[in-house]
């Protein structure tokens, strides 16, 4: 499965893997605020944001194009999203697609909404690559985030590839009896195939639950080798911080 | 730890299952300190629910259970799980962090010891078992009889008193069965082993409990059970056939 090599880049020594998990999700966290602050057309405010995403990138040793092949998916869905702003939303025609008519506050909309999207996601795409996910997890538990959210986070991890070879074998189980011939079959065999991964899921999540309470789980998974925030994470948080809080800024003199 | 003392006491246990028929009706058998005793019966007999009597995760309905004097209880839960090491059927049940290192440390990082200490403890339990190598790999990139054996580490991480496996060479090819049969064979623990592999029992066991419709209807020594032919099909079992690898000599008690 392709997101078995997600965290590819986590390995690599660079200044961005030397900082502390807690720090770099609360730097995504912060530029992707700082993107959302930013008003309809601050254009050079939202280059200046992807421009220190980049940087950041770039200083991970993680090729831009990576970057851009990860943030592909994730921006089509935006762009999906936001397509009919230029034709919804009203006010003066500036262009023509066949029957269509693009307004120019619509346009507006359509590019502030991309500009936005585009530091905010690519932030959140180089903490990903960068991060191992039980990283990721140790960082949200540092964040003080409830101990279910992150010990289910967790499991959710750890089991997210038993299922998908589950429903792998499920489906090549239904292939060899012939099933799923034909459009309105298929979409039968794929409801029964979820049926039976989410009934086989739910008895699976018992046998774990107590084999944890076995092993003496009371109410959370203690890290090996806790990353806590150090000086140098704390100071490049806070440069982070001031450069995305003060483009933000500027894009409302 | 001298054989004799009686180490698990099981006291008149009934049992039922919500909505279930009775699964355990009055079961009784105490197991000495390092002794070793195969649990046989059928599917649907009542071994797996006997087992999780054994380290609390299931509390009978009437009678008791004793482990080392102490009674078995939500109170006393902590400490007999700490004492009673329990290996469940499925290792994917039972590993469930990401890597097998964290896995292993689990169980002392949650009795409170730090990191370096917790990490070197699991570590000499990975050598020990010979799966050293795969420390940093995930559970779901180990072979099958490497999985067992993870799982089994989890466990003798904590030095239990007690060892309570669910079919261990259940799904395991002959080199997997072999591995985990010596291996059981060579440690020190009382053994508790519910099985259907009766050349793997016979390998390991000296004594046997046969239970059948949740009643004790056998508890001998086990080589006389092998011989007892028509009893063994009565109570749906099947003495190891000549050409099965039913294991080397038995250990000597």
């Amino acid at each position: 499965m392709s997101f078995r090599h997600l965290d590819r880049y986590a390995g690599v020594p660079s200044p961005v893997t030397r900082l502390a998990p807690s720090a770099r999700v609360l730097a995504t966290v912060v530029l992707a605020l700082a993107a959302a602050l930013l008003p309809l057309g601050a254009w050079p405010q939202m280059a200046g944001l992807t421009l220190v995403v980049l940087g950041i990138a770039v200083a991970a040793r993680m090729p831009v194009r990576v970057l851009a092949v990860r943030l592909a998916p994730p921006l089509v869905f935006v762009l999906l999203v936001s397509a009919a702003l230029p034709v919804l939303v009203p006010g003066t025609t500036v262009a023509h697609i066949g029957p269509l008519s693009l307004s120019d506050a619509g346009l507006l909309r359509f590019g502030s909404v991309l500009g936005r999207a585009l530091p905010a996601l690519a932030a959140a795409v180089v903490l990903v690559s960068t991060l191992r996910f039980t990283e990721l997890v140790q960082a949200l538990r540092d964040l003080r985030l409830p101990r279910a959210v992150t010990t289910a986070l967790g499991l959710a991890y750890r089991y997210l590839y038993i299922l998908t070879d589950e429903v792998e074998q499920l489906q090549r189980a239904a292939r060899s009896r012939n099933a799923g011939a034909g459009a309105a079959s298929r979409r039968r065999l794929l409801m029964g195939i979820a049926a039976a991964s989410l009934g086989r899921s739910f008895a699976r999540s018992e046998r774990v639950h107590q084999a944890m309470l076995a092993r003496g789980y009371r109410d959370g998974i203690p890290a090996l080798r806790p990353q806590p925030m150090d000086r140098r994470s704390l100071s490049a948080l806070a440069i982070v911080c001031a450069v995305a809080l003060g483009i933000a800024w500027t894009a409302h003199l | 730890m001298s054989v004799g003392r009686p180490l698990v006491e099981v006291r008149g246990i009934r049992y039922g299952y919500p909505g279930g028929a009775a699964a355990l009706q009055g079961v009784s058998l105490q197991v000495s300190a390092g002794e070793r005793l195969a649990v046989l019966g059928p599917n649907g007999a009542g071994k797996s629910t006997l087992l999780l009597h054994l380290n609390g995760l299931l509390l009978p309905a009437q009678g008791s259970v004793l482990v080392d004097g102490i009674v078995v209880s939500e109170a006393t839960a902590r400490e007999t799980r700490r004492r009673v090491g329990f290996v469940f059927q499925n290792p994917d049940d039972q590993l469930f962090l990401p890597t097998l290192l964290e896995d292993v440390a689990f169980a002392p990082l949650n009795d409170g010891q730090p990191g370096p200490a917790a990490e070197a403890r699991a570590r000499a339990t990975l050598r020990e078992l010979g799966i050293e190598h795969a420390a940093d790999r995930a559970a779901h990139h180990l072979s099958g009889g490497e999985r067992r054996l993870a799982a089994l580490a989890t466990v003798l991480v904590s030095r239990p008193d007690v060892l309570v496996l669910d079919e261990p060479t259940d799904a395991l090819d002959a080199r997997g069965r072999r591995r985990v049969v010596d291996l059981l064979r060579g440690r020190p623990e009382t053994l508790v082993v519910a099985t259907h592999d009766l050349a793997a029992a016979a390998a390991l066991c000296e004594r046997a409990v046969v239970l059948d419709e949740g009643v004790v209807v056998w508890d001998a020594p086990l080589d006389r059970l092998l011989a007892a032919h028509p009893f063994l099909e009565r109570h749906g079992l099947m003495a190891p056939l000549p050409d099965q690898p039913s294991g080397a000599p038995k250990r000597q008690a």
